[in-house]
């Protein structure tokens, strides 16, 4: 009886020495991956689902085109956002530009524009949006969806 | 001598603390970061058109002309169609003649984004089963005069 009592005193305290080393680790790696977002949304969009999409690489090279009904607006206007403000189509070319000029010219060179529009933008936004890209040379363009599958789980 | 004792006896540093600022820092990050990676659909528009464009001349035969209209109906050839009809047709088409194929797609200003995208998606579809690259040619139908024009 005697013997278990001592032997509990003795166990040895937790050595949280390293527990520091571990958590700056883990902050590294967020700190890392993670992508601030500094783009305020104006404009309410759900996406189209897809089957057949692919996942956009070097979000260093992508930039946002955001098609959608700004809040509180009537349900049939449709507005583009670029940045941090609403814009119009004639907009689209002087915001590649400058989304370009920023960019290294390895990411220009590869630099992709996500189109992030609503399901139901008139098609016609759509083609005067494309049209707008054509124009200044941003050929690689990416209608942003969601995975059907994953859509369906929630 | 006296200094030098003095500075034997220096307290180490309490790190206890560090563990709770770097988990912080730690949670803040988390919360932060949006991990959502963005997918989509990825497409490679044409050049814009130059000065000198030259028209490529392409037999009726070898174009299939897909249709999306204001009501968001699919027209494959003149025949009003379902997705999966026009994926057949799409795959039988570019099957048929796998050098020299091209979708036409024409759209309607009015027709929905997302009756235009699941149609584009199908034909993609329909070449990919068939082993092909895929090779749409898209017409903007002309009517911005007449249609909602720019928003």
């Amino acid at each position: 009886m005697r013997r278990l009592r001592r032997r509990t005193h003795d166990v040895p305290e937790l050595n949280t020495a390293a527990l520091p080393d571990l958590i700056f680790t883990v902050l590294f790696f967020f700190m890392i991956v993670t992508h601030m977002r500094d783009v305020e949304r104006k404009v309410e969009y759900q996406v189209p689902q897809g089957e057949r999409i692919e996942r956009l690489a070097h979000k260093s090279s992508v930039c946002y085109i955001y098609i959608g009904k700004p809040f509180g607006a009537p349900d049939d206007s449709v507005r583009i956002q670029l940045n941090n403000r609403l814009a119009t189509v004639d907009d689209i070319a002087a915001f590649v530009r400058a989304e370009r000029s920023k960019m290294s010219p390895d990411d220009a060179s590869r630099m992709t524009v996500s189109i992030k529009a609503d399901r139901q933008t008139p098609m016609g936004v759509i083609n005067d949006v494309k049209r707008a890209l054509r124009d200044v040379h941003a050929l690689n363009i990416s209608y942003s969806a969601t995975n059907e599958q994953q859509t369906k789980k929630k | 001598m006296f200094r030098h004792r003095h500075s034997s006896e220096t307290p180490s540093l309490n790190t206890a603390s560090t563990a709770d600022i770097s988990f912080m820092l730690l949670i803040f990050f988390l919360v932060v970061s949006s991990m959502d990676t963005d997918k989509g659909m990825r497409r490679q528009l044409p050049p814009p058109p130059q000065q000198e464009e030259q028209t490529l001349d392409i037999a009726r035969s070898h174009v299939l002309q897909v249709t999306l209209d204001a009501n968001d109906q699919v027209t494959c050839n003149g025949d009003t169609v379902t997705l999966a009809t026009l994926a057949a047709k799409v795959g039988q088409f570019a099957a048929a003649d796998p050098e020299q194929n091209v979708v036409a797609v024409e759209t309607d200003r009015r027709a929905h984004y997302d009756a235009y995208f699941h149609m584009q998606q199908t034909i993609i579809g329909a070449y990919r089963q068939a082993g092909l690259p895929p090779r749409i040619s898209e017409v903007p139908r002309n009517e911005a005069q007449e249609g909602g024009g720019r928003p």
